[in-house]
This record gives structure tokens, C-alpha cells and sequence, in this order.
């Protein structure tokens, strides 16, 4: 026992932390979500109002859900594939192969915010790099992040500048494989494709669901690369739901309205995961 | 599995005293490079702490004005504090919410109605003897009271009034052999299709003229958002200029209007406005450029005139905002906060503040400091600062409307001219959508008791 007091003593900053400034706001927000409260007037409770003006009577909600939607429907299966694509790269025994896999390993630990001004001189359409190579082609670039019809579209497709950090995992996951089920496969005949197929993909279920799940999570949280970049315009196309409920909270002084949009976000994020891990028995092998 | 205290050896020990050494070297490398808050200059005297959100340039202005309140008093001390724009309004709010805000701070967001509505600022016309309330309301610009007022009462007394005219390149008018710059705004546009150029691939490289700011226009056009004391929001005239502000760049392309827009380095710094390096022959932006381009792009030639008024429009109309100062519930020294508004203000002095007003290229609260030598002199200086002070006394210029959901307001009638500008739907669509939001918004405020 002791033993276990001491560890917690060690812990006690972090502790004491995480109580304060995570569990305790986390149960706070439940009832300012049934208020109305502007940060500096007490909040005053007002039932399910919040609740029922967001369902009921704000298009903006909406469309700031169908934007997450729509960015975690393309950009999470998009980002496994590359990833997963780029690792399979990574892992062949070729000369210089650290060299590579470091390479792809950078962009993931540049600053977020850094990366994002980046890439707006990349995509500017008239003296950005990205269009004057289109152009070297003949194609005439879009107004990537200016257009309402290319802007989600981009950052969709700038999501795959972080994709190192999932390809670590990958990489990790593909040399947990057995070489040995790839001899008994080879010597069953099978070939590259088929080895792959009936044994790459499969031992990597448990890696992709992970990937998966922190994708899905990831993605209901995006905020940062569109705050910087377009700050939910043109047109509302890049509104998402972390940026809106950010705006309500900060811009509108509407704490209560906001902390309410936040445990919508955490009930659709938490069945969203329950209903990847209800099925994860169906196509995710653990070899046992 | 615990902790095995047997199997501490030496080794492990020395390893462990490595790490505590590391972590006191962080921590004193830490304690180092922190800066420290700057010592008083006079510690003897009551402190006003004064928060503002001005930095680099700016802030050297704002220090110099501090440090000649400073040096005018025996009582207070002013203690400056530069935060960060982009997060100013929340640490304010925080500071206020945990008791301990500042005593005045500086602000040019649209913050009176909301935080008056809530109760955070004191009325400054009942820090006032009533005959110097009365005086300011005779004396004062209209806008400048504009800005500061809601629901009648003053809460933000303006140090520097900021409206909106045209700044033109003479050389690309007569290079291509207009005479004078034009008295209507059909003319102006006219002008504007002379002085545009395009490159091969049709792409423009040079923009004579291109309307923007749907706040600015629909005064031009004789609408506004807040007419007879309530909003205004889909009218004919201000439909009208929203018509206009879209079809101005259908006629050259809503996408290729964006492309060089986008394009266009519109950074925060002085020298990165477009009209400097010559990508716009005629501009329209606020009068501290004229001090920005006397200290940045000295050679340049330019003119400034007023965005002029269309066939049944109004002259000498636009949007305005400013820079004000507020004290807020909660302050402790309300009578030192006052003290150095009215100091760089210039409600008691204008032949004093006239030379602050100078400094920043602001333009001031009244009439009477107009009329002081050194302003005059800043004015005999720089002739293009005239047509920003004629525009003063106008009437037709207009602030965000005087609504406690201000922000949100602004942020719907940007997208309305988001939608319109486009072309993504017509301005009609963009107006009724921003009506009906809007509707909606006070629905809802009525709902929750706000």
C-alpha cells in the first residue's frame, strides 16, 4: 500500500492537474450546457433550450456537422490508405531506407500552425508554387482555399502532410509479421499480391483499427489548419464544428450554447467509436 | 511490480542525480531567459494599469503618450501593458470575471454594446461633471460619440476615429489621360476598367478599381444597417449596393477578381499594401496610411478624395470605427483611468492631445483639436489628411450598428457579401438570408430573456 501512496505522491502534480482543469470543467459544462451563460454573469439555467435552438433553429450547426462529416468521411479512409500505402514503401530493404523514412517523418513534427502558413503560399493561385507547376502542364490551378467549391477539398488533401506519424505505426506494425507465415505461404505457392491480401492486411487490422479510431477522434476535433487558413469561409464550406462551437463560445459570448454544442460533439464522437469498435470483431485479427 | 529499493545501486543513483542536475539546469536556463516585468519608473505613485493591443510601431507611439501623462503627474503612475490582439478580448474578460481587470484599456473591437449589455463597463459620462458631458456631446464629432455610446450612455471615449477614403496614383490616371479624379462613383468605375490591366492569360495584374465592404457601401448608396434607432437590413438601397459591390467583379470574373486578390501580400506590415507596390491604381483604406506611406514610401505620389457618391447616393458617407478607451466594473483607480483618458483624449486640453493625435495619424474627437497649431500643422504637412477630416463632420458616416449581438452581425453581413461578391447566389438571395439570420438571432435573444 506504501508503495502505491508513493507513486501516487509522484503523480500528484499531473494529478491534481487533470482533476482540476479536465474532469471538473468536463462535469461544469454539463450543466452550463442547460444554461445560459455568457462567462462574466452567473449562468442562469434555462433547461433544455440550447439543446432544442441547435436542432431546431440553427443552420449553421448543421452545416458545421455536415462539414466535419463530410472531412472525416474522405480524409480518415484517405489518410489509412496513404499511410498504410507509404509504409508498405518504407519497408522495403533498399539502401538509404532510414533516410526516406525520416523524411516522411518531418512534416509530422512541424508545428501545425507553421505548416498551415506554409501551405497558403503554396496553394496562393496566382504566385503560389502549386499552380505554377499546374501550370507548367497547362493546367490552370483553382483558388484552392479561396473558392467554396475547392476549399474543403484542400484540406482534405493538405490532411495527408501529417500522415508520418500514422506511418510509424504502420512501419512498426509490419515488422511485428511473422516471417515465417510469408515462407509457409511462399512455399504454398502464394504470390505477392495474394500474400498481401491473406496476410499483410490481415495482421495490420489491429494497427488500421487504431489509426481508425484516432482518425475518427481526430477528425471531429479539427480545428487548427482551418482557424489559420480560412476561418470556416469561404462561404461557411470549411466551417467546422470545433470552429463554430470555438466562434459561439469566444466570439458570441455564448458559453452555455457552446459547452451544450461540445457534449453533442462528445455523444456523436463516442457512438461513432462504439459502433467502429462493435464491428471490429468482424475484420480486425489479433493472430490468436 | 514495485519499486525494488534494494536494486538502487550506485549507478542508478548517479543516473538520478544526472537527471535532478539537468532539471535544476532548465529550470535556472528557464528562470533566465523569461523576461521580467519592467521596474516602475515612479513607485511611489497610485498605478493605473493600462492594457492595450498595439505592438511594434504602434506601440512605441503608445509608450511615448504613457510616459508624457507620466511625466504631467504627481499622483499616477500609468503602467502599460501590450496583449496580444487576437486573444485581448478573452484575457479581458477572464481579468474582469476574476476580479482583478485592468483600469482602462484601449480597444477597437466591436465590444460596447455586449459588455455594457453585461453590465462590465462604467458609463464614462457619469465620471463627468454634467457641463463637461454637456460640452463633449456639443463638441464632439457625431461618430466619435457614435462609437462610444449605447443605449444612452457613453462607455468608450474615442482617441482616434478612423474613416475611409480613396487613395489614387495620379501617374496611372494620366498615363491613361483622365484629367481629375472622377465626381461620381459610375465615373469612378469607369476609370477603373482604363486603369486595369491583364496579362496574357487574361489574368489581372493591375486593379484600377475594385469596391469592396458592404458596411462601407450601402451609406454611399444611402442605406445602412441602423436607421430611426433599429436595424435596417433588407432595403432597396441597400440591396442596391450590394448589387453593385457584385457586379463589379462579375464584369471581370468573380474568379479571377478572387485569384488577384488572393495573390495580393496583405500582411500586417505598412509596406505590404498592395497600393505601394502599384497593384491598385485607386484604393480605399483609412487615413493612418497617410502617415504610413510618409514614413515607409516617402517618393510615392498619390492623391486622397472620397469614395464619391453614386446617382441617388450620399456624399461623403461610409463606414467609420475607432480606437476607444474603456474602464471597466471592477477597476480600481476609475479616477486615474479617467485622468489619462482625458489626457490623451484632449476633453480638458486639445492644444496638449492635438500632438498625440499626430503621432498615430488619428483623426480626433472634436472639432477642437482640429482647430489646434499643431494639428494644423500636421495637416498644412500632409494635404491628403484634409479630405479624411472634411469627411468627419459628415453625417452619413456610420458605425456597426449599436446591437448587443454585434459581432455576430458583422459576421453575417460579411457573408452576405461573401455570397453576393461570388456569385454563388444573387444579392438578393444574400440579403434575405442575412435578414432572416439576423431575424432569427433576435428570436432567440428574446427566447433566452437576453
Amino acid at each position: 500500500m506504501k508503495r502505491s501512496y508513493l507513486g501516487y505522491w509522484f503523480i500528484s502534480p499531473w494529478l491534481v492537474g487533470f482533476l482540476a482543469l479536465t474532469v471538473l470543467p468536463f462535469f461544469i459544462s454539463i450543466y452550463l450546457s442547460f444554461c445560459r451563460y455568457d462567462v462574466v454573469s452567473p449562468p442562469v439555467f434555462i433547461g433544455v433550450q440550447n439543446y432544442a435552438e441547435l436542432f431546431s433553429n440553427d443552420p449553421l450547426f448543421w452545416k458545421s456537422l455536415q462539414n466535419t462529416l463530410l472531412y472525416a468521411v474522405f480524409a480518415v479512409p484517405l489518410g489509412i490508405a496513404t499511410a498504410f500505402g507509404l509504409a508498405l514503401l518504407l519497408n522495403l530493404e533498399l539502401r538509404g531506407m532510414s533516410v526516406y523514412r525520416t523524411l516522411f517523418f518531418l512534416p509530422h513534427i512541424v508545428p501545425t500552425v507553421a505548416t498551415s502558413v506554409v501551405f497558403m503560399w503554396i496553394l496562393n493561385p496566382q504566385i503560389g508554387l502549386m499552380n505554377s507547376v499546374l501550370g507548367l502542364v497547362g493546367v490552370a490551378g483553382p483558388a484552392w482555399l479561396s473558392d467554396p467549391r475547392w476549399a474543403m477539398r484542400t484540406l482534405i488533401l493538405m490532411s495527408l502532410w501529417g500522415v508520418g506519424g500514422s506511418v510509424i505505426t504502420y512501419l512498426a506494425g509490419l515488422k511485428d509479421i511473422p516471417i515465417s507465415l510469408y515462407e509457409a505461404a511462399r512455399s504454398d505457392g502464394a504470390g505477392a499480391f495474394a500474400r498481401a491480401l491473406h496476410i499483410t492486411l490481415p495482421m495490420m487490422t489491429p494497427v488500421i483499427f487504431f489509426n481508425l479510431i484516432m482518425g475518427i477522434i481526430g477528425a471531429f476535433q479539427y480545428f487548427t489548419q482551418a482557424y489559420i487558413m480560412t476561418q470556416g469561409g469561404p462561404q461557411d464550406s470549411t466551417l467546422f464544428y470545433a470552429l463554430y462551437l470555438f466562434y459561439r463560445s469566444w466570439r458570441y459570448l455564448d458559453m452555455g450554447y457552446a459547452s451544450a454544442m461540445a457534449w453533442i460533439l462528445f455523444v456523436v464522437v463516442t457512438l461513432t467509436t462504439l459502433v467502429v469498435f462493435k464491428t471490429h470483431r468482424k475484420w480486425v485479427h489479433y493472430g490468436d | 511490480m514495485g519499486i525494488d529499493r534494494s536494486s538502487f545501486g550506485k549507478r542508478q543513483l548517479r543516473r538520478l542525480a544526472f537527471l535532478a542536475n539537468v532539471v535544476v539546469a532548465c529550470v535556472l536556463l528557464a528562470w533566465v531567459a523569461v523576461p521580467r516585468a519592467e521596474p516602475r519608473v515612479f513607485p511611489e505613485r497610485i498605478p493605473v494599469r493600462f492594457w492595450h493591443m498595439w505592438s511594434g510601431e504602434w506601440k512605441i507611439v503608445i509608450d511615448k503618450i504613457v510616459m508624457r501623462f507620466n511625466a504631467s503627474q504627481n499622483r499616477y503612475e500609468v503602467v502599460a501593458l501590450s496583449v496580444p490582439g487576437g486573444s485581448a478580448d478573452q484575457k479581458f474578460l477572464m481579468a474582469v470575471t476574476g476580479g482583478d481587470p485592468p483600469d482602462v484599456m484601449a480597444q477597437w473591437n466591436q465590444v460596447i454594446p455586449a459588455w455594457a449589455e453585461s453590465g462590465l463597463l462604467v458609463p464614462l459620462d457619469t465620471l463627468m461633471q454634467p457641463a463637461e458631458w454637456a460640452e463633449l456631446q456639443r463638441s464632439a464629432y457625431p461618430v466619435a460619440l457614435k462609437i462610444g455610446s449605447y443605449a444612452g450612455h457613453l462607455y468608450g471615449l474615442t482617441t482616434g476615429i478612423n474613416v475611409f477614403a480613396c487613395y489614387y496614383r495620379p501617374e496611372h490616371l494620366e498615363a491613361v489621360g483622365a484629367q481629375a479624379f472622377p465626381d461620381s462613383l459610375e465615373g469612378l468605375m469607369a476609370l477603373a476598367d482604363r486603369l486595369t490591366r491583364f496579362d496574357d492569360a487574361h489574368r489581372i495584374t493591375r486593379m484600377g478599381f475594385m469596391p469592396a465592404g458592404f458596411n462601407m457601401y450601402a451609406p454611399i448608396f444611402g442605406g445602412g444597417f441602423f436607421m430611426d434607432g433599429r436595424l435596417s437590413l433588407n432595403t432597396p438601397r441597400n440591396l442596391r449596393a450590394l448589387t453593385f459591390l457584385s457586379e463589379s467583379r462579375q464584369k471581370y470574373g468573380f474568379e479571377n477578381v478572387l485569384k488577384f486578390e488572393s495573390s495580393l501580400n496583405t500582411g500586417g506590415f505598412a509596406t505590404e499594401w498592395p497600393f505601394i507596390s502599384g497593384q491598385y491604381s485607386v484604393a480605399v483604406d483609412g487615413q493612418w496610411r497617410v502617415e504610413q506611406l510618409a514614413k515607409y514610401a516617402p517618393e510615392l505620389r498619390y492623391q486622397t478624395a472620397p469614395i464619391p457618391a453614386p446617382q441617388g447616393g450620399k456624399p461623403l458617407a461610409g463606414f467609420s470605427n475607432g480606437n476607444f478607451m474603456i474602464i471597466p466594473k471592477g477597476a480600481r483607480q476609475v479616477a486615474g483611468a479617467y485622468e489619462f483618458i482625458k489626457f490623451w483624449s484632449g476633453v480638458d486640453n486639445p492644444e496638449r492631445a492635438a500632438e498625440f493625435y499626430t503621432w498615430g495619424g488619428w483623426l480626433p474627437l472634436s472639432p477642437r483639436i482640429t482647430m489646434t497649431a499643431p494639428y494644423q500643422a500636421y495637416v498644412r504637412k500632409y494635404p491628403q489628411f484634409e479630405t479624411f477630416l472634411n469627411m468627419l463632420s459628415s453625417e452619413n458616416i456610420q458605425p456597426t450598428p449599436p446591437v448587443p449581438f454585434q459581432v455576430l452581425l458583422t459576421d453575417r453581413i460579411i457573408r452576405a457579401e461573401e455570397g453576393a461578391i461570388r456569385g454563388s447566389g444573387s444579392p438578393l438571395q444574400a440579403i434575405s438570408t442575412l435578414e432572416a439570420d439576423v431575424a432569427r438571432e433576435i428570436a432567440r435573444r428574446k427566447r433566452f430573456g437576453l
